[in-house]
């Protein structure tokens, strides 16, 4: 796999094409970066260069004073980490149902497992927000995990990987006197453990940055997560205060960047090959 | 499968295996449970149920309801706002999955090669996805603002005419689609390169040999092979507009004059602005015929000509 790899022999001329689509990507979060560190009045000044005369580093404890960030953040680490360990054990079990038992009705259950990937919370948000209400949740960190705690995207990612599992395996585990459950949790668990830390991330990602759900489940400060307050910060301010926005933006898109800055292999891996296995 | 496992032998004994299906499907049932009774409360019930108030009229927050019949969606079918939401929704899908897939694929096979950097680029066409949509609708606001916002003050220094964006009827829905490719094109990006790496290297050598210029390879070679992943990529893609309702709400609230009003956010502003759970839940039916129409669309166009390799 050396030299030519690809469709023309030589593809240093590549970068050309590449350089300036890169830069085009990185601009939004130079931008915000940029603007965060500005005073207000060279936001609106035309004359004023694009980076900031003297670095405004107030405008960082200026965002955070405005709201209670520090709520925000619990609540959001509370319900993603509430939500992915309650997706691992529902998708554990019923993966392993769905690739090593049998039972009258399995292709037609798994089958109404995957219409869920079909119907995320956008095409149900109405109804739930109803059944939630019923069940007295609304406003809870509780209305903010529930509807997410089953997926039929992860139990069909991780029955794939289930499945690649030799029978062998399973099988001399049998004879050692394991039953299914301890088969699960000796055998299969630990050889699916690539699978597993690749849903995990998709599902991290996925609920931390959630927004609309959220948002019509929560009306009090206790309850909200970071997307929720920094959307409230948005609407209070309404354009006025750019460089605070930013920097509030900064804040909230911060852990999960950092996180991608140091396990980058990891995430990319991950969704990766989220859709093939 | 022909190869006789253990399990299978010991099955022959009759007693033994009808004692042990037995335990088996107890131990699915158990194994199940749990989650079917979340995505029997919060997504099969909701689907159910939104079907059955289609047909009543249903006020938030009350507890009464009347059988309407079709009244719902005959009131939709002469409401305007409903037609153009429609449209705007099939519009931002039309033209959103297919642009960003086609940039996708050819950033994929771009970065399919040894080549300096590749690892950089990867990362800096993968972290929109990352970023929440709330933030990114926030910073594309003022991106497009039209006094102060850096898109407009290029367009200046490129002595093109500024525009209004977000505030502009022609403009906006196209403004959000453009921000639509930045977000989620990085991340069909990383799936498609997923698949090229499966392509056998000798495909190309033998096809340049044979004089078969870099388009033609891609369009006869690479695009066939992966076909699978890229029908799996579309899918993912309509499935992913729906999150379109978190940049209408953030960037235009449907605005301005409804031109980015979607079916999402109508139906948002049916219930919780117009405390219509009867209307909302009429038109999240018909969003749901959409998708289930535009995924039939895709399955019977693009998945019958996936070529799946060595079958």
């Amino acid at each position: 796999m050396i030299g030519t790899r690809f469709f023309f022999a030589r593809s240093r001329w590549m970068h050309w094409l590449l350089l300036p689509a890169m830069l085009l990507w990185l601009s939004p979060l130079a931008w915000m970066l940029v603007t965060s560190f500005k005073t207000r009045a060279e936001i609106f000044d035309p004359a004023a260069g694009v980076l900031p005369q003297v670095l405004q580093w107030g405008n960082y404890p200026a965002a955070l004073a405005v709201a209670p960030f520090g709520t925000y953040l619990i609540n959001s680490l509370m319900v993603t980490g509430g939500i992915l360990i309650a997706q691992l054990t529902t998708i554990t079990l019923a993966a392993y149902a769905f690739a090593r038992l049998r039972f009258p009705g399995r292709d037609l259950l798994f089958g109404l497992f995957l219409l869920q990937v079909m119907f995320p919370i956008y095409a149900t948000f109405l109804t739930n927000f109803i059944t939630v209400r019923e069940l007295g949740l609304l406003n809870s960190l509780w209305a903010l995990m529930v509807p997410f705690i089953a997926s039929g995207y992860g139990t069909f990612m991780l029955r794939q990987a289930f499945r690649q599992v030799p029978q062998d395996l399973a099988d001399a585990a049998r004879l050692d006197g394991c039953g299914h459950w301890a088969t699960l949790w000796h055998v299969y668990l630990p050889l699916v453990k690539p699978t597993l830390i690749a849903f995990g991330m998709i599902s991290v990602v996925t609920h931390w940055n959630d927004y609309m759900w959220p948002l019509l489940v929560t009306n009090s400060e206790s309850v909200r997560t970071l997307p929720i307050g920094l959307g409230l910060l948005a609407k209070a301010d309404s354009g006025a205060d750019w460089p605070r926005l930013m920097a509030a933006t900064m804040v909230v898109i911060a852990p999960l960047m950092l996180l991608f800055l140091i396990f980058q292999r990891r995430f990319v891996d991950s969704f990766m090959h989220a859709g093939l296995k | 499968m022909t190869t006789l496992t253990l399990a299978d032998a010991l099955e022959t004994v009759p007693a033994v295996r009808k004692r042990a299906r037995r335990r088996e499907v107890i131990t699915a049932v158990v194994m199940l449970a749990p989650s079917l009774l979340f995505l029997a409360a919060f997504t099969y019930w909701p689907i159910i149920r939104s079907l059955i108030y289609g047909f009543y009229d249903v006020q938030l927050g009350s507890s009464a309801i009347f059988f309407v019949g079709w009244e719902n969606y005959q009131r939709l079918w002469h409401d305007a706002l409903f037609w153009q939401s429609l449209r705007n929704t099939v519009v931002y899908m039309v033209i959103t999955v297919p642009t960003s897939i086609g940039l996708a694929l050819l950033l994929a096979v771009a970065l399919d090669r040894k080549l300096c950097g590749t690892g950089l680029y990867r990362s800096v066409f993968f972290y929109p996805v990352m970023v929440p949509s709330v933030a990114a609708g926030m910073v594309w606001v003022f991106l497009y603002a039209p006094g102060y916002g850096p898109i407009n003050g290029l367009m200046e220094m490129l002595g093109l005419p500024k525009l209004e964006w977000l505030y502009d009827r022609q403009w906006a829905l196209p403004a959000i689609i453009f921000m639509s490719i930045w977000k989620y094109a990085g991340y069909f990006m990383l799936i498609l390169l997923a698949a090229l790496q499966l392509v056998p290297r000798d495909l190309y050598e033998a096809a340049r040999l044979d004089g078969v210029s870099g388009w033609r390879q891609l369009i006869h070679i690479t695009v066939p092979l992966i076909s699978p992943t890229l029908y799996f990529v579309v899918i993912i893609g309509v499935l992913h507009s729906y999150q379109i309702f978190d940049y209408v709400f953030v960037m235009t609230q449907g605005g301005p004059a409804d031109a980015t009003n979607v079916l999402t956010f109508y139906i948002y502003q049916n219930a919780f602005q117009f405390q219509d759970i009867g209307t909302a839940s009429a038109i999240a039916n018909i969003l749901l015929l959409v998708v289930i129409g535009l995924i039939a669309i895709v399955a019977l166009t693009l998945g019958r000509r996936v070529h799946y390799m060595g079958r």
